[in-house]
């Protein structure tokens, strides 16, 4: 199993590839190595063999020419009986075996078809005159035959044997039979130490390249296979930390960044999440808030309606006591108590009037004149007024105008009876004593152009639960008799009825800011 | 000789007394009719030097009272009584002619002066 799994691993796969390519490489090298070893062994083999073979004739030359046969046969036996020689035969022109160093070989004559005599003569050609030689096997070692022609001279044929006559060219044959055993054991060794030093450098060459490819393939592979396991396991923190600067390494940086970039988008997504609910959340608090404005409104509406109602009913009877009651009055002299009593009558009257002109105001829906208008001159007039009163001695009155205001579209004395309330609230706030501040502006609200007014008071600021309640009709914090609880109300609907807005900010001990937002006027040029 | 002749046209019983309680002793002529119908035919039968009346009137307002006064007998001064005063019915009302217009509860001294101005008004343009 491990075997089969690392075999079919990259580096098993490499190591198989180039061991094998190695090893058929290295044979052929070897194989033709050794081959042209062996055949330049065997040419200097034939190199001494020739020159053995000169050595015979030469040894053998005086024999010859004084046709002394025993010498001659002596001289050979002697020379075949030497190591590493097989055999040593002369014969004469006729193939007869003349000396030999087996001497049982004497006098046979080798046939012609025999390999001493077809190394020279062939069917087909004519005999050559040269040396000759071939390597046959002989019971367990291969041996050198040589064979070289024994030229007529003028020596021989002017001898005083005269055995041959001049013409004959080839007088006989010298043949030596050398043992290629040492050679052949020397060549085996040669093998086998080089056929060692093959796979030493084989299985070094392997080691060498498991070695290599094991730290620079397979260690990063299997780290990023781990890595990669990880990251599917949703571990997006894993980092690897291969710092190679080749293909693993360029490898493992794309690892990381993708693994980063992975992480990143993750966390996109799961703040995504979380800006998605929030924003429902912000949405639904949205809508919630415009019910509640909706109902809010709906209620000063009809609100209004009612109070438009009981103010038309009430001014009838209302007209008739104050009426009744000048007239009562006129009878009697002032200081009496039907006098006062009287007074007190129509006092009351009179407040009541003031209420229900309070809550006509705060009842009035129809549009009235606009025109263009400067609001800091508003503004202006609305100080003005207040300025002179007595409750304004101990009040500074700070104003803070934006000379560049652009105009709204308004009707100016229902904008001056709303800053007047907002005046008149901000003194109350801060009792008579502290400081004012009116300031404009402008400022944008989801995209559209506004004039923003603020009323600062230094008073007490106003609390949440008080927040809540200070546009609605009659709630007011002023003693009965003071405040109708329908300035704020009113001036509400006046600014919600020229399509601006009202909101308050308070901090409790540090004072209140009430702000007007009035749309700018699009001025056509 | 009464200083003038004035009718009152409201539908509410005690703003046409209060008016005419105020203004009788101060020697004015007060007759009174509780609708604009009545108003007008009264104004057909006798001469007045002006006409108080109510704007919020079942059948007939106070308007349309005014625009029937202005266009038979436009030297007639009017003055509209009004329960709430709105700057646009003012204005409409003054458009229409009308000399004044006064706001309930009045007080008999505003009323008083109001038709004083009326009629100076009335007897300078005769």
């Amino acid at each position: 199993m491990i075997v089969k799994k690392s075999l079919h691993s990259l580096t098993g796969k490499l190591i198989l590839t180039i061991g094998t390519l190695m090893i058929v490489g290295s044979t052929i090298f070897w194989y033709f190595l050794f081959r042209h070893q062996e055949r330049e062994l065997i040419k200097n083999s034939v190199k001494y063999g020739y020159s053995f073979v000169d050595y015979v004739k030469k040894s053998t030359r005086y024999g010859m020419l004084t046709f002394q046969e025993l010498l001659i046969q002596q001289t050979i036996e002697a020379i075949g009986s030497a190591e590493g020689v097989v055999r040593v035969r002369i014969f004469d022109s006729r193939g007869k075996i003349a000396y030999s160093s087996d001497k049982n070989d004497i006098g046979r004559v080798i046939d012609k078809n025999s390999p001493i005599c077809t190394s020279c003569h062939s069917a087909t050609e004519h005999p050559k005159d040269t040396p000759s030689w071939n390597i046959s096997k002989e019971k367990d070692s291969r041996v050198l035959n040589l064979v070289q022609p024994i030229y007529n001279e003028l020596a021989c044929y002017t001898s005083t044997c005269h055995a041959h006559p001049k013409e004959q060219k080839v007088l006989g044959l010298v043949e030596a039979n050398l043992s290629l055993a040492l050679l052949d054991k020397s060549i085996k060794q040669q093998g086998i130490a080089i056929t060692i030093y093959v796979l030493a450098f084989l299985f070094v060459i392997s080691v060498v390249l498991c070695t290599i490819l094991w730290n620079l393939v397979s260690t990063p592979v299997s780290l990023l296979a781990k890595g990669m396991e990880r990251v599917a396991g949703g571990d997006l923190d894993y980092h690897l930390s291969i710092n190679t600067k080749d293909e693993m390494g360029d490898l493992a940086a794309a690892f990381n960044a993708m693994t980063a970039d992975l992480k990143k988008a993750k966390n996109e997504l799961v703040e995504w999440g979380h800006t998605l609910e929030k924003k429902v959340q912000e949405k639904t608090e949205a809508i919630h808030r415009a019910q509640a404005q909706l109902i809010h409104s709906e209620k000063l509406a009809s609100l209004g309606r009612m109070a438009a109602g009981v103010a038309h009913e009430i001014n009838s009877p209302l007209t008739g006591i104050v009426t009744f009651g000048h007239l009562l009055q006129k009878k009697f002299a002032p200081g009496t108590q039907e006098r006062e009593d009287i007074d007190v009558i129509i006092d009351q009257a009179n407040r009541c009037s003031n209420i229900i002109k309070g809550l006509l105001g705060f009842a009035r829906a129809s549009a009235a004149e606009k025109a263009a208008t400067n609001i800091n001159d508003v503004l202006n007039s609305s100080l003005n007024i207040v300025r002179n009163k007595a409750d304004f001695f101990n009040i500074k009155l700070v104003t803070d105008f934006d000379g560049t205001l652009p105009r709204v579209k308004s009707d100016p004395s229902q904008l001056q009876q709303v800053f007047l309330n907002m005046i008149m609230n901000a003194a109350d706030a801060i009792e008579g004593k502290g400081t004012v501040t009116i300031t404009t502006r402008t400022a944008k609200d989801n995209g559209n152009d506004f004039v923003e007014i603020e009323f600062h008071d230094t008073g007490p600021g106003i609390s949440d639960e008080n927040l809540e309640k200070i546009f609605e009709p009659f709630f007011t914090t002023k003693p009965v008799g003071k405040g109708t609880g329908l300035g704020l109300a009113v001036s509400h609907g006046i600014i919600q009825e020229h399509g601006g807005k009202t909101f308050v900010k308070t901090k409790l001990g540090e004072g209140t800011s009430f702000f007007i937002r009035l749309p700018v006027y699009k001025e056509t040029i | 000789m009464s200083k003038g002749k004035i009718l009152v046209i409201d539908d509410e019983d005690i703003v046409r007394t209060s008016c005419s309680r105020a203004l009788a002793p101060e020697g004015f002529e007060v007759k009174m009719a509780q609708n604009g119908f009545d108003g007008l035919k009264m104004i057909e039968e006798e001469k007045f030097d002006i006409i108080l009346t109510d704007l919020k009137m079942p059948d007939m307002d106070g308007i349309e009272v005014l625009r029937r006064i202005k266009e038979e007998w436009p030297e007639v001064e009017v003055i509209i009584i009004t329960g709430y005063q709105t700057v646009d019915t003012a204005v409409k009302s003054i458009k229409l002619g009308a000399f004044d217009y006064i706001e309930k509860p009045f007080t008999p001294d505003a009323l008083i002066a109001a038709v004083t101005k009326a009629l100076e008004h009335r007897n300078k343009n005769r």
